[in-house]
C-alpha cells in the first residue's frame, strides 16, 4: 500500500479527506484504447464532473470502478487503501452505487420490491414486505426523494423511476453515488428536482461522480470538474473558475457554437399539413385531440411542450405509425391519411424518431442494414424480392462518411456506437433520401455537444433547401434557435402558437396549458 | 447489462475475414462445450467400470470410422437438419417454434398418403410429393403464426398444443383411413419407383434426402440473408420496434417464419418416409422434432451451425451403437453427452466460469438475452 505520490489531477488544496482514486486507469477493446491512463480525485462531499462526448471514454471507466470490466492497467484506492473490484457486488459492498443511463429496474414489481431486491429484509424464508415498504419510505423521507412504495413500477414516469433507481443504491448504503447522464429522460424540472436533491446528499456527506456530456448542467451543480477526450484527461478545473466556452473547448477540442446562425427563410408552399387529427395512444386515451399543423417549404416549424403532451402520438401519426381516428394528413397537397409508413416515406417524408435505441436502429443489424432498413425494398437494394449487401455497403460506407459516423464502418453494429454516432447514423439515412418533409422528434435527446452542433447543420441546410421539418422537442433553447414558428401542445391540443423570441415566461404559461384562453383574447 | 462491447455474432456479411472471424467466434461456444461434455461423459465411462478410450474409440469408429458408419451418421442427421432449420428460420423473427414433432408427423403422413396414390408416377411423384409436404407444413405452421399475430397466442404454448393434435391425426389416419393393413401397423407401402433413391458409395441407406437437406440449409441461408423477407423476419426478429417504424409488417413476418419452419420440419419428414421407411409406421420416428430444437441452439440458429449440429448429433447416435457393440458402456451414454452439450451451449455463465470472459467476448453470444 502506497502512500499518497500526488498522482493524476489531484489537487492539494481540498480540505475534504480524498475518498476515491482511480490512478493510471488502462483499458483497450480490440485496437481501441477506451481509457489511457486515466486519473480521477474525488472528495467527501464534492460533486465530481465527468465530462466528455459520447465515446470518450466515461462510461467505460465508471464500469470499471462499477466492477463491471477489469481494467488492463491502473489502481484504484478508496478511503487511501488500494482495492480490488471484480464485480458489481464488490462495487456495492465497498460503498459505491450506480445509476445507469439505462434502468435496471423490474417493471411488474413494486417499488418497494426493486428497491431491496437482492438485499431484502426477511421473516422467515418469505420476502418481508412491510419491512421493505417500511425503509423505502424511510430512506424516501431522509433524502427527499419521493415516491409511492407500494405502486408498480411499470406505472412511472421516467423521473420516478430514475429516483428508485437512486433510492435503490442509498438502500446499499452507497457513500459514493455514480450517476450515468441522469437527466437525458428528465425535463427541465425533473432535472432542477434532481440537483437540489443531490447537493442535500453531499451535504449529508455522500460523495457524487456525474457524467454527463451537458455544460451547463455540470456548471450548475458540481464542484470540480474532469474533462475526458479520447479515452484521456484532458484537464481537471474548479467548476468556479471556468465557464462554459471553455469546457466545450476542452471537450470536443476545438470551439464550438451551439447558437444556430440562421438565414432568414425562404417559405414556400405547405408541404406537410394536418387537419382536425385525432389520435389514440396505445392504451385506448386521446393523446392528440384535434390538431392542425401547416409546414410549409423552407421553414422549421417547432413544437414546444411537456412530455407526455402527445408528442409521440402526434409524430408517429404523421408518419403513418399509428391509425388516425378522424383527421387528415396531406403530403406535398397529396392527402396520405390511409398510406402506411413505407409508402409516406417513399412520397418523402423522412422521420427521425424520438428513441433510437427502440425504433429509429436495429441495435444488432450492422450499419448497412441499418442504413436500408427503409429503402431495402428498392432499387437498387432490392430487385425481384433479393437484396444486395454489397450495394447496401457502398452505399452506407458513402453515408456514413458524409455525416460523420464514427467510426464509418458498414460492418459495424449499430449497438456498438455511441448514442451521438448512432443518432447521426438515423439522421444519415433519413436525410440522405433527399426528403420533401422532415419529422424531427428530439433529434439531439442524449447526444454530445459536437453532435448536437452537427445535427442542428444539417436540420438548417435542409430548410435552406426547401425542405419543411417539423420539430418536436422537450428542449426550449433548442426549438427557440432553430425554429421560425413555434406552437405549443398541450394535453394533445395546440394551445398557441408563438415567434422564437417570445419571453420563457409566456412559453411557459402556453405549455402549462395556461394562456390558451389570454392568447385569443 | 453492458451494452457497448458487442461482438459480431452469426453471418451475414460477405467480406471474407469477417466471415471467418463470425464463424470462429460463433463455433467457441459450441466446440468448448463438446470437450467439457466428452470431459463428463469419460467419468461416467469410467464410473461403469470401463475404459474411456476404448468407449470414446468405438464412438469415433461408429461415427466416421467406415463408409458404412459414415452413411449412418448422415441418415441420422438428414431430418435433424430439417427440424433444426425449422426452428432456426423462427428463432431469427423472435420465435421459438417448438412445433417441430408435429410437423415431421404431418409431413411423414402426407408423404405416406400422397405417395402411395401417386407412386405410378415414379420420380415424377417424389417431386409432387415433397412439394405437398411442403405445402402442409407450410399451412400447418402458419396456424400458430395466424394465432400470435392476430390474438396474441403465446407461440411456445400453441406449437406444443399443436404436436399433441399432429400426432394423434397422423396415428389416425396412417391407423384408419390409409392403413396398409400388414403385419407392421401403419400404411400402405410406396412404390420404391417413387421413392428417394439411395447415393450408394458405399454409404448405406443414406440417400439423396440428405442432399436435399444441405439444400434447404442453402435455401435458407439465401432467404435470411439475401431476401427482402429474410431482412423483415430479421429485423422484426431483433427489433420490433424498429420494424413498425420501417414499415414492415409484423404480423405477416410473424405468420410467414413459422410457416416456413413449419414446411422445412414437414419436409424433414415426408423425406424420412420416402427415403428410409418407405411407408409411415405407427410409432413413428420419435424426437426428430424436439432433437431440431438442440440442433438449432447448438448452431446458434445459423444454417451452417444447424448442418453441423445435425451431423454431431448424427454422429453421436451412429457412434453410440458400436460403442454398445464393441464395449459395455449403456446407449443411454450419447443422450447424456447429448444433454451435457446442449446444458453448456445454454448455460453460457457457467462456461463463462470455466474459461474465462475472453471466449465468451468472443464468441459474442446472446443467448441468455433471446432465451
Amino acid at each position: 500500500m502506497t502512500e499518497r505520490q500526488t498522482g493524476g489531477g489531484t489537487t492539494e488544496a481540498q480540505a475534504a479527506p480524498v475518498v476515491l482514486e482511480m490512478r493510471g486507469i488502462t483499458k483497450t477493446f480490440g485496437p481501441v484504447k477506451a481509457n489511457d491512463e486515466v486519473s480521477i480525485t474525488l472528495h467527501r462531499g464534492e460533486i465530481l464532473g465527468l465530462l466528455g462526448e459520447n465515446g470518450a471514454g466515461k462510461s467505460t471507466l465508471m464500469k470499471i470502478l462499477y466492477g463491471l470490466y477489469k481494467p488492463d492497467a491502473g489502481s484504484i484506492f478508496i478511503d487511501g487503501e488500494e482495492v480490488e473490484i471484480h464485480d458489481p457486488k464488490d462495487a456495492v459492498e465497498r460503498g459505491i452505487g450506480m445509476v445507469h443511463q439505462h434502468f435496471t429496474l423490474i417493471p411488474p414489481l413494486t417499488v418497494a420490491e426493486n428497491i431491496v431486491l437482492g438485499a431484502e429484509p426477511r421473516k422467515g424464508v418469505t420476502l418481508d414486505a412491510e419491512g421493505a415498504i417500511k425503509a423505502t419510505e424511510e430512506l424516501s423521507e431522509r433524502y427527499g426523494l419521493k415516491v409511492d412504495p407500494r405502486s408498480r413500477v411499470s406505472h412511472l414516469s421516467v423521473g420516478v423511476e430514475q429516483r428508485v433507481e437512486i433510492l435503490k443504491a442509498l438502500y446499499r448504503e452507497a457513500r459514493i453515488l455514480i450517476l450515468d447522464e441522469p437527466t437525458a429522460v428528465l425535463t427541465p424540472q425533473e432535472t432542477t428536482d434532481l440537483f437540489t436533491v443531490l447537493n442535500e446528499f453531499v451535504a449529508d456527506g455522500l460523495s457524487i461522480i456525474l457524467i454527463t456530456h451537458k455544460l451547463g448542467e455540470l456548471l450548475g451543480v458540481s464542484d470540480e470538474i474532469t474533462i475526458i477526450r479520447d479515452g484521456r484527461v484532458v484537464d481537471t478545473v474548479k467548476t468556479s473558475e471556468t465557464n462554459e466556452r471553455q469546457l466545450a473547448r476542452l471537450m470536443v477540442g476545438r470551439d464550438v457554437s451551439l447558437r444556430a446562425e440562421k438565414e432568414a427563410p425562404k417559405i414556400g408552399e405547405p408541404r406537410l399539413v394536418a387537419e382536425g387529427l385525432v389520435v389514440h395512444s396505445h392504451t385506448g386515451t386521446v393523446a392528440v385531440d384535434g390538431v392542425d399543423l401547416e409546414v410549409r417549404a423552407g421553414e422549421i416549424l417547432g413544437v414546444a411542450g411537456v412530455d407526455g403532451n402527445g408528442q409521440t402520438e402526434l409524430a408517429e401519426a404523421l408518419a403513418g405509425m399509428q391509425h388516425v381516428e378522424t383527421g387528415h394528413v396531406h403530403l406535398d397537397g397529396e392527402d396520405v391519411t390511409s398510406l402506411g409508413a413505407d409508402d409516406r416515406q417513399e412520397r418523402g417524408l423522412a422521420y427521425i424518431p424520438e428513441d433510437r435505441r427502440t425504433k429509429g436502429l436495429v441495435q444488432d443489424f450492422h450499419l448497412y442494414e441499418n442504413n436500408a432498413l427503409k429503402t431495402y425494398d428498392e432499387p437498387p437494394f432490392s430487385k425481384w424480392g433479393w437484396i444486395f449487401p454489397n450495394v447496401m455497403r457502398r452505399r452506407a460506407a458513402e453515408n456514413l462518411r458524409a455525416y460523420d459516423v464514427r467510426p464509418p464502418d458498414p460492418d459495424a453494429r449499430a449497438g456498438s456506437l455511441s448514442g451521438g454516432n448512432q443518432q447521426k447514423a438515423v439522421i444519415a439515412r433519413e436525410l440522405s433520401g433527399d426528403p420533401g418533409a422532415i419529422i424531427a422528434s428530439q433529434p439531439t435527446r442524449g447526444v454530445d455537444v459536437g453532435a448536437i452542433e452537427f445535427i442542428y447543420g444539417q436540420l438548417l441546410e435542409q430548410r435552406a433547401s426547401g425542405k419543411a421539418i417539423l420539430l418536436i422537442s422537450l428542449e426550449l433553447e433548442e426549438v427557440r434557435s432553430l425554429s421560425d414558428r413555434i406552437v405549443v401542445l398541450y394535453a394533445g391540443r395546440i394551445v398557441g402558437e408563438v415567434s422564437p423570441d417570445a419571453t420563457d415566461e409566456e412559453l411557459g404559461l402556453l405549455m402549462a396549458g395556461r394562456g390558451a384562453e389570454e392568447k385569443s383574447a | 447489462m453492458s451494452e457497448e462491447h458487442r461482438e459480431p455474432e452469426g453471418a451475414g456479411t460477405s467480406t471474407l475475414g469477417n466471415m471467418v472471424r463470425d464463424a470462429a467466434g460463433a463455433l467457441v461456444f459450441p466446440l468448448i462445450a463438446i470437450v467439457f461434455a466428452l470431459l463428463i461423459g469419460a467419468v461416467i465411462v469410467l464410473a461403469t467400470g470401463n475404459n474411456p478410450a476404448a468407449a470414446f474409440g468405438s464412438l469415433v469408429v461408429g461415427a466416421v470410422g467406415s463408409s458404412l458408419a459414415i452413411g449412418r451418421t448422415l441418415l441420422y442427421a438428414t431430418p435433424l437438419i430439417f427440424t433444426g432449420l425449422a426452428v432456426a428460420v423462427a428463432f431469427r423473427a423472435g420465435l421459438f417454434n417448438i412445433g417441430g414433432e408435429g410437423q415431421v408427423y404431418i409431413g411423414a403422413i402426407t408423404a405416406a398418403g400422397l405417395g402411395v396414390a401417386l407412386g405410378f408416377l415414379g420420380p415424377l411423384g417424389t417431386l409432387v410429393v415433397l412439394l405437398a409436404c411442403i405445402l402442409t407444413g407450410f399451412l400447418w405452421g402458419a396456424i400458430p403464426g395466424f394465432l400470435k399475430a392476430y390474438f396474441g397466442a403465446h407461440e411456445v404454448i400453441t406449437t406444443i398444443m399443436l404436436n399433441f393434435v399432429a400426432i394423434n391425426l397422423a396415428t389416425y389416419l396412417a391407423l384408419e383411413p390409409l392403413s396398409g393393413g400388414g403385419l407392421v401397423p401403419g400404411t400402405a407401402t410406396i412404390d420404391p419407383a417413387a421413392r428417394i433413391p439411395y447415393i450408394g458409395l458405399g454409404l448405406g441407406r443414406t440417400n439423396y434426402g440428405f442432399l436435399l437437406a444441405l439444400l434447404a440449409a442453402v435455401a435458407v441461408y439465401l432467404l435470411l440473408w439475401r431476401t427482402k423477407r429474410g431482412f423483415e423476419i430479421r429485423a422484426v426478429g431483433l427489433s420490433p420496434g424498429a420494424a413498425n417504424y420501417a414499415g414492415m409488417r409484423l404480423g405477416l413476418n410473424t405468420v410467414l417464419a413459422l410457416a416456413i419452419g413449419g414446411a422445412l420440419a414437414a419436409l424433414g419428414g415426408g423425406v424420412e418416409v420416402l427415403g428410409v421407411y418407405g411407408k409411415m409406421t405407427i410409432p413413428f420416428a420419435a424426437n426428430l422434432g424436439f432433437n431440431g430444437i438442440g440442433v438449432a441452439l447448438l448452431g446458434r440458429n445459423h444454417p451452417v451451425g444447424v448442418v453441423l449440429g445435425a451431423l454431431l448429433f448424427g454422429g453421436l447416435t451412429s457412434g453410440a451403437q458400436e460403442m454398445q457393440f464393441s464395449t459395455d458402456v449403456p446407449l443411454d451414454l450419447t443422450d447424456v453427452l447429448l444433454a451435457v452439450i446442449l446444458l453448456l451451449v445454454t448455460a453460457t455463465k457457467l462456461v463463462e466460469l470455466i474459461v474465462g470472459k475472453r471466449a465468451r467476448a468472443l464468441a459474442g453470444t446472446r443467448l441468455e438475452g433471446s432465451l
